[in-house]
């Protein structure tokens, strides 16, 4: 068992748990006879394939949960006075799924298997939280924006630690989102989110709930 | 005593070349590399017999030792560097073994996938027969290296039909007919060994090497799809992955049963399944545009009933209005009668018949 553990097991450069088999190859660019039995696929100048796979994969189920979940809450209140609030965030985090989306192309990563599941997830807690009110539905945007600025703020920093002139444009990228996610937070308590009634219980679970789909999505 | 005296000498080799430094938090390959080393000793000196004894040490060794693919010198950036070789002037282990183990592959339809191949092959390179010794028993290592580089080969020959089509020299294949194509030319690879290829498959579902055989497998279908032009970002990554997955392993069993030349019959099946998932995934995308639409129409029904609904409860409103003109006093007869009159009205539409009462009582309060 340890001669097939062992050999999965590699040391790339900035890893710190040792990955089983396949982006190995990647952290050491060159190794002519790789004799790693393992991924066949090129290294793409020298990035750190399985962190930027995570972070891509996480970031675009993120993304794509954040769009069900606010067409969930259009469903319930596209024609009251917040329609158009929630329909401009809602256009705006549009785009980030699709840049995400090529993202995903240009560094062949795979998507989580947990897609559909973010799918119907996302679109029941958009359409619950605005079934509360226009307050409940700022609030759950409260709540999920404030934990996807975290998020995106955590990644920046590993981003950095790593090598902020490699990975410039995504860096640039998760920054400019990240603002935007930010101001979706604002507007959230701009709309009097935090009057809403167990305002804390909502915030709490709902964040939790983030959390899980974030290390879910990240490994699955 | 010669034996260590041979040691003493191949450490002393290590020791200048700094490498034990590195590698003397690994006891597993510092073994190793004791061996490879004294298996260079051995092929520089001639010297059987010490040799032998040591290497019996191996083949006694537990297999945890014999570790070809770990690579410690990751934690040490400057050691990999960007260009690979290092800068010793002798080989890396593994680059050792790589060499084995491709000399190894052309005993491999004479003796199998075993340990007597790797023997072979490590006797064309000039090394002892124990060389043999740094690998399982089984023929796992050889194995897992002849597919991945099965696959790399496959992988550049995928690239270059890529830059061909880039650069407008060839046609762009339709996708059946460049997954037929990929899937033909990968298990080609095998036909030299098609004899022991059975074997092969077996040692490669062992536990211990599932992981691995796991990992190249997922990554070589990986290829196909991207160079196939895949770029799905939902669901449909893992769906036709899985297909190409089945459509490749199918194949191969087949093509090991195949008697037929120039296996067509392999080649056949290859492509009746390839047809078949092109058919499935038509279908798949015909049931959901129906389904869609099936859908929109219940909507569009939905919506004309309320219409319809709206409507009557609007004349019933006008004819309220109407009854509304009556005298108060008679207007409870009067009222009545209408109602009663546009109840008729309402055959079978309850929603509009309480839209009525609702309007009467409502007018009745005011």
């Amino acid at each position: 068992m340890a001669a097939a553990v062992a050999p999965a097991l590699r040391y790339s450069l900035l890893q710190r748990r040792p990955l089983r088999c396949g982006p190995g190859v990647r952290a050491v660019p060159g190794a002519g006879a790789a004799l790693r039995p393992c991924s066949s696929r090129v290294a793409q100048d020298g990035i750190n394939q399985p962190v930027i796979d995570r972070i891509i994969r996480v970031d675009h189920a993120g993304e794509y949960g954040a769009n069900r979940i606010y067409a969930g809450q259009m469903a319930v209140l596209g024609r009251s006075s917040v329609g158009p609030v929630i329909q401009q965030m809602w256009n705006q985090e549009k785009n980030h799924l699709k840049k995400f989306n090529e993202l995903m192309v240009a560094y062949r990563v795979r998507p989580t298997v947990l897609l559909p599941f973010w799918n119907v997830a996302g679109f029941v807690l958009g359409a619950g939280s605005a079934l509360l009110g226009k307050k409940g539905a700022m609030a759950c945007t409260v709540a999920v924006e404030e934990s996807i600025s975290e998020h995106y703020n955590n990644q920046i920093r590993t981003l950095i630690e790593e090598d902020p002139e490699k990975y410039k444009e995504l860096l640039q990228v998760i920054k400019q989102f990240r603002d935007e996610e930010q101001e979706h937070h604002d507007i959230g308590l701009e709309h009097d989110a935090e009057a809403t009634p167990a305002y804390s219980v909502l915030k709490t679970a709902i964040q939790l709930g983030c959390k899980a789909a974030i290390f879910l999505s990240e490994r699955i | 005593m010669a034996a260590a005296g041979g040691l003493r000498r191949a450490g002393w080799r290590l020791w200048r070349a700094r490498r034990a430094v590195v590698r003397c938090q690994q006891y597993p390959p510092l073994r190793a590399l004791q061996a490879s080393a004294v298996l260079r000793a051995a092929s520089d000196e001639h010297k059987k017999e010490p040799w032998a004894s040591s290497s019996q040490q191996h083949f006694e060794s537990p297999p945890a030792e014999h570790q070809p693919e770990e690579k410690p010198q990751g934690s040490h950036p400057s050691y990999t560097g960007q260009g690979g070789q290092q800068s010793e002037d002798y080989e890396s282990e593994e680059q050792l073994q790589h060499r084995i183990l491709t000399a190894a592959l052309e005993f491999v339809p004479e003796h199998g996938w075993t340990a007597e191949a790797i023997a072979e092959g490590a006797k064309t390179l000039g090394l002892s027969v124990a060389a043999a010794g740094l690998f399982h028993s089984d023929g796992s290592e050889l194995i897992l290296h002849f597919v991945s580089d099965c696959n790399t080969k496959l992988s550049e020959l995928l690239k270059k039909e890529q830059k061909l089509v880039q650069l407008g020299e060839a046609e762009k294949k339709p996708i059946d007919e460049f997954l037929r194509d990929a899937v033909e030319a990968r298990l080609r690879m095998l036909i030299p060994y098609i004899e022991k290829w059975p074997q092969a498959l077996s040692v490669l579902l062992l536990p211990r090497n599932i992981p691995s055989s796991l990992s190249l497998l997922t990554s070589m279908i990986d290829d196909i799809w991207h160079y196939a032009g895949d770029q799905s970002t939902d669901f449909n990554w893992y769906t036709r992955r899985a297909v190409l997955t089945a459509i490749y392993n199918t194949t191969e069993l087949v093509m090991m049963q195949d008697s037929s030349p120039g296996f067509e019959d392999t080649w056949r099946f290859l492509e009746n399944r390839v047809a078949d998932a092109m058919a499935m995934s038509n279908t798949a995308t015909q049931v959901q545009s129906t389904g869609e639409a099936v859908v929109q129409g219940l909507m569009g029904a939905a919506v004309t009933v309320s219409n319809a609904g709206t409507c009557r409860a609007v004349r019933a409103e006008l004819l309220l209005n109407v009854s509304m003109c009556f005298p108060p006093t008679s207007r409870g007869q009067h009222g009545k009668t209408v109602i009663f009159h546009n109840l008729d009205l309402f055959k079978g539409d309850f929603i509009g018949s309480l839209r009525l009462v609702h309007c009467f009582v409502v007018e009745e309060l005011e």
